[in-house]
């Protein structure tokens, strides 16, 4: 008899629907507030967009203690009239189950992968459970290209502050597009589409019990997607809005999760990224708009004197994971005042490829080494914000294609000082 | 004139050619079995060198800070090499120990009892400050490095601390181990230690009364511009 991580009780109607054509996933925690819309729209969409197909809104919670699976429950009763939690109207099913296992992002996908799979689904998406900015439209524009013009994962685009998704900005984005090659602006959106073959290529990778299924999903999608061959492209969705309390507020963690995971898949994927040279643009559905720029508080000088205190302290770790010319660099940007505080993509590129040359040769504890690019991340980040304050956000974007194309020519540097072993 | 010879000078020759007769097949199987141990040692260093290095723990020993700590003392070879000739000397020990056994002198078995009965205790006492040592780096470093983060002007003095703090507890377990002043060393690192965090205490109390007295008014009256977040996200 074949095993299945998923719940008994969600396994029971994943049976009684037998087939589908199209899934939406909603992992949740303590999303009471939002999770309502978000199915709303999500039912909606389906209705409007694909009223032929029958399609099934799985709910996974991770544990939530404000009530998050009775919402959904009474949103699906209360938009068809029916009693039972999983329904036909418009054929769309509603699941609603705790996730199987610890309640961590890895077994909730895991548990979507699965019923994509039982359910022979052509196409799936996932959507976040704290959106307010989703609408119907987003089912459209992230199913439409899976299932018409045949894409295996949709990567979202989102219309964002010129000071949102730094992390992404100046260290995500070009590493990825300079390792693989594709210009995936937002590689680590957490609502994408993907067809049914690449949820069940998913289901088949051994991923489920590392740290990349706790904290890293959404970036090893992407790059599984990526590394593997499959078709992608990617969708303008609008602006993301978002439940302000789930945004975390431990940096260093951050940094460590997403770059941790990122560096981690360098490994898992080096023979593919190193023949990579250069990228190509990738299809992208819908036109962008430019963003307004509300004015931010942000305190440059608190940013720059952490820097100036890792420079103190943490100068042993530095002096062993940096190249001589960049520590150069680092201590007479210590000295430098106002306007002259600039870090250039050349010497920017060069920390972040050394950080990764550093976790690949296992130079210290990895979670110790990402940790202490943090007041290097506040250095680049008061320079990027000194250099844009005044700069609209296509000029923003200009600025970020600049930091790109870096990234891909010194990536022979990278390339060179990974396959060399440790003196 | 005979009688005298015989008694003076052939009969104490006699007995000693006799010892050294008795003597002998002792003293050459305690030979035999010190060469066998040099012998073995050398072959156990090549084979445990080829184990260490095919394990990879020169990189492991790179990261955990024990090639610093190595290289401080002034050594230069590697991990590996290092523990494969601890291996093969420990081997060379243990056969120069039964050899001198096989020589059946009373006073050196005596004497080599009592050493081989404490020898476990330096080994357990060796592997409580290694790992003591490391783990006094891991927890250092990553205090370190938290401080740092979180903007503490005194990231080094907490890093350095809390990395004092591990090994010095380590050498009380070792010096404990070693049964060197037991309760003393005990009592000492009790009284060292609850006067390290008393003077700590006495001294955060008196020289940072008026920064705590801010500290909770600005909690009490809300952020000032200065403790403002940045509204920047980072995700």
């Amino acid at each position: 008899m074949e095993k299945y991580l998923i719940k008994e009780e969600a396994l029971e109607k994943t049976r009684e629907i037998k087939e589908a054509d199209l899934l939406v996933g909603i992992p949740s925690f303590n999303s009471a507030h939002t999770i309502g819309h978000v199915v709303q729209a999500v039912r909606e969409g389906l209705s409007r967009y694909f009223p032929d197909n029958r399609s099934v809104i799985v709910n996974c919670d991770e544990d939530s203690t404000d009530g998050t699976m009775d919402v959904v429950k009474n949103t699906a009763v209360n938009s068809s009239g029916a009693a039972s939690l999983s329904h036909k109207g418009n054929h769309v099913f509603i699941i609603v189950t705790p996730c199987h296992g610890l309640p961590i992002k890895g077994n909730v996908f895991r548990t979507f992968f699965e019923i994509a799979n039982m359910l022979n689904v052509r196409a799936c998406l996932v959507v976040d459970s704290d959106l307010k900015s989703i609408t119907p439209e987003w089912v459209e524009l992230l199913m439409k290209p899976l299932l018409v013009e045949g894409y295996q994962y949709v990567a979202p685009l989102y219309y964002r502050h010129k000071y949102d998704g730094t992390i992404t900005k100046n260290i995500i984005y070009p590493l990825t597009r300079s390792l693989y090659g594709k210009r995936i602006r937002h590689p680590m959106g957490k609502d994408c589409g993907f067809s049914g073959e690449l949820a069940r290529f998913y289901l088949s990778k051994d991923i489920w019990g590392t740290d990349v299924a706790k904290f890293g999903l959404d970036i090893w999608m992407t790059t599984t997607a990526l590394a593997n061959g499959f078709k992608v492209c990617q969708s303008f969705l609008g602006t993301k809005i978002r439940n302000a309390k789930f945004v975390n507020t431990d940096l260093s963690s951050m940094l460590y999760q997403v770059v941790g995971t990122t560096f981690n898949l360098m490994e898992m994927y080096e023979q593919v990224w190193s023949t990579v040279s250069g990228s190509e643009e990738v299809y992208t559905v819908g036109s962008q708009r430019a963003v307004g720029m509300e004015p931010v508080f942000i305190n440059l000088d608190r940013m720059i004197d952490k820097f100036k205190l890792g420079m103190k302290e943490l100068l042993k770790i530095w002096e062993v994971v940096l190249p001589e010319e960049t520590m150069n660099f680092l201590y007479r940007l210590t000295y430098m005042q106002g306007r002259e505080f600039y870090i250039p993509d050349e010497v920017w590129t060069k920390i972040i490829y050394s950080f990764a040359i550093a976790s690949h040769r296992n130079v210290f504890n990895t979670e110790h080494l990402i940790k202490s690019l943090t007041p290097l991340y506040l250095a680049k980040l008061a320079s990027f914000v000194r250099e844009t304050w005044e700069s609209s956000s296509s000029e923003v974007e200009e600025k970020i294609e600049k930091l790109c194309l870096v990234f891909e020519k010194e990536k022979e540097f990278l390339i060179k000082n990974w396959r060399v072993e440790r003196k | 004139m005979d009688k005298l010879f015989q008694k003076v000078i052939i009969e104490p020759f006699h007995m000693f050619f006799e010892n050294i007769l008795q003597f002998l097949p002792n003293f050459l199987t305690s030979l035999l079995i010190l060469v066998i141990g040099l012998i073995l040692g050398r072959v156990l260093n090549t084979i445990f060198l080829r184990i260490f290095r095919a394990i990879g723990l020169d990189k492991l020993s790179e990261r955990s800070g024990v090639v610093d700590l190595i290289r401080k003392g002034g050594i230069k070879d590697s991990v590996s090499v290092l523990l494969a000739r601890s291996v093969r000397w420990i081997i060379v020990i243990i056969f120069a120990i039964i050899a001198l056994r096989a020589l059946e002198i009373p006073t050196i078995e005596g004497l080599f009892e009592r050493f081989l009965l404490y020898l476990p205790n330096v080994f357990v006492a060796a592997i409580i400050l290694l790992f003591g040592y490391l783990l006094g780096n891991f927890f250092g470093r990553a205090a370190l490095i938290a401080s740092v983060n979180a903007g503490i002007k005194i990231a080094g003095v907490i890093g350095k601390f809390v990395k004092f703090t591990v090994f010095l507890l380590a050498s009380t377990m070792a010096l404990e181990q070693l049964g060197i002043g037991k309760e003393t060393i005990v009592i000492a690192f009790a009284i060292i230690f609850g006067g390290v965090v008393l003077a700590l205490s006495i001294a955060f109390g008196l020289g940072g009364q008026d920064t705590a007295r801010q500290y909770i008014e600005r909690k009490i009256k809300g952020g000032t511009e200065e403790e403002k977040k940045d509204e920047i996200s980072h995700l």
